[in-house]
């Protein structure tokens, strides 16, 4: 590692059941400040990856080379994104190893009782590039790679595919809906994105398949030569009595496609952008992170003192461009 | 009464009648025909989409955010017409309309008590079709008297900002009824009078949010002048 690189360490993945989070919206680019600009973490290279010939009870290395394989390759088959992802090969290094190369595998953490796995960035912090990306998938729980999934074991291709969202540079997505067990913590009920932070329950392999909120993130952030042309972007702002407001989800919901994309309100005007977006009348919603767990966000606090509220007008996502400038105005709780 | 107020209708089209000619159907080949006018384009339902989320289940049932529910609201209408005769009853006609309607998509049931609020937009929609009509002579009452319409056309329509244009297409069947005017053999206009439109539209595509073809009723009056 060199100077100009610096270990960045995202634990991206929490088990079910205990993590106090609520619904929003969105899918997210992780970013870094380089020299006071904000630059999105990406790869600017094709990434190189390992897979640790690191076996688990169930599951071979060749099992889990191919179950990660599979997730690799359902993000690259984004047609509007443009992705180029190389398998190199089986190593005996570890993932979180400053050696280089990006190693995924298993790792014994049992001490992380609600992390199913991690992903961790060496990134060039002149330029915000990815050089190196490891994840870890945690074998304190059991794992499953069954084409149909395993009813006592986490589906290991879908947990790959969230980590692999992470090993690009998107961060988590807020879009989903959760409720408290009544013996504490709270458990998800639904999600709108592989990118939602806490995993469903063991044999469910709903997230080995991207949401429309996953396709926009990763298209935004590699974009193929179409998505600009063919999709629209949301630009406006979040304000409450005249006054931005940091950290609202924007949620824009297309009606014709049934497709819900979203974004954050983070610049210093209350500014959001949702680029993705087909084209055609969307209705934009907003809510509070109020009691999510906004360190899985963000590295800050956020606003959170305003009601559900949706705009009342419909916006209009033009095929290529951004549309007219909106502004949400929220009522205080 | 009735034939006062036609006569100064006609006259808003600066055309000077001087008498009222006696109601005839009989049309020379090749005459063209322009109208002008307006009425109504009705509404309709654009049908119900959820905003759904993937559930925590092994046989998932979509869990739903919220639900909405769109529509177009009628609409005034504005049109103009050109026809040329091919027989005594037959005519080719080619129309061109506009309307401005609001899309309204009502938004319910928000898994988290958000407002129930209506989110609109406003459409400029574009309609050119063309088609024929048929004089029914033999349905002919007093002055009055009825054809029947047919055509295809296209439709195009623009969202608010005019950032996006959905095109499309009609079809319509229909009719009306015509009275004339006047009738004046030796000038340029030929002859003027009155005419109304009941047609039904069968769209499909444009600012629609799905692919099934939407049936919508036109009801329209206008003015007529032939050469």
């Amino acid at each position: 590692m060199t100077a100009a690189q610096r270990r960045v360490t995202l634990v991206c993945l929490i088990a079910l059941l205990m993590l106090a989070s609520r619904p929003a919206a969105a899918y997210l680019n992780l970013s870094e400040d380089v020299r006071g600009q904000v630059v999105r973490l990406k790869w600017n290279t094709t990434p190189r990856w390992f897979a640790s010939n690191r076996s688990i009870p169930r599951v071979s290395a060749s099992d889990f080379q191919a179950a990660v394989a599979r997730a690799f390759a359902t993000w690259q088959a984004v047609p509007t994104a443009s992705l180029s992802l190389q398998f190199v090969g089986f190593t005996s290094a570890a993932p979180f190893e400053d050696d280089g190369i990006s190693v995924l595998g298993f790792e014994s953490r049992p001490e992380l009782e609600r992390v199913l796995g991690a992903t961790d960035f060496v990134i060039d912090t002149v330029t915000g590039e990815i050089v190196e990306s490891d994840i870890f998938f945690n074998s304190a729980f059991e794992w499953s790679v069954a084409p149909g999934g395993t009813s006592a074991a986490f589906d290991l291709q879908s947990v790959a595919t969230h980590e692999i969202g992470h090993f690009l540079g998107l961060g988590h997505s807020a879009l989903g809906e959760t409720e408290t067990n009544p013996e504490g913590g709270r458990r998800v009920l639904a999600s709108g994105a592989v990118m939602f932070p806490i995993a469903f329950g063991r044999g469910n392999t709903a997230d080995r398949e991207l949401q429309p909120d996953d396709i926009a993130g990763i298209s935004d952030l590699y974009p193929a030569s179409a998505f600009r042309a063919r999709t629209g972007v949301l630009r406006g702002r979040v304000r409450r009595n005249g006054q931005p407001v940091f950290g609202a989800h924007v949620i824009a919901f297309n009606p014709a496609t049934g497709e819900s994309i979203g974004g954050f309100a983070l610049g210093a005007d209350g500014d959001f952008q949702i680029a993705g977006l087909t084209p055609g009348p969307h209705v934009v919603r907003v809510e509070p992170l109020d009691d999510a767990d906004v360190e899985s966000f963000f590295d800050r606090g956020v606003d959170t003192n305003f009601a559900v509220t949706f705009y009342e007008r419909l916006f209009v996502a033009p095929a290529g461009g951004v549309g007219e400038h909106i502004d949400v105005g929220v009522r205080p709780k | 009464m009735i034939r006062r107020l036609l006569i100064g209708a006609a006259c808003c089209c600066n055309l000077v009648a001087a008498t009222v000619d006696a109601q005839t159907s009989t049309v020379q080949t090749g005459r063209i025909e322009v109208a002008g006018g307006g009425g109504l384009f009705s509404g309709g339902q654009l049908g119900n989409s959820d905003a759904s989320l993937r559930a925590n289940a092994l046989t998932p049932a979509p869990y739903r955010l919220f639900t909405t529910t769109s529509s177009f609201a009628t609409t005034p209408l504005v049109e103009g017409r050109v026809s040329v005769a091919v027989s005594r009853r037959l005519a080719v006609e080619g129309r061109f309309g506009f309307s401005r309607p609001e899309l309204r998509t009502s938004i319910s049931a928000d898994a988290e008590a958000g407002n129930s609020i209506t989110a609109v937009e406003r459409i400029d929609r574009y309609m050119i079709d063309g088609g024929v009509t048929f004089t029914l002579d033999d349905l002919r009452w007093g002055e009055l008297v009825p054809y029947a319409a047919g055509g295809v056309g296209y439709l195009r329509e623009l969202h608010e900002g005019q950032m996006l244009i959905q095109q499309g297409h009609s079809y319509h069947v229909g009719g009306g009824v015509r009275r004339r005017l006047f009738v004046h053999d030796r000038r340029v206009v030929k002859s003027g009078g009155v005419r109304g439109d009941v047609r039904v539209y069968l769209l499909s595509g444009g600012a629609a949010f799905d692919t099934a073809t939407h049936a919508r009723v036109a009801v329209s009056g206008s003015f007529f002048v032939g050469f």
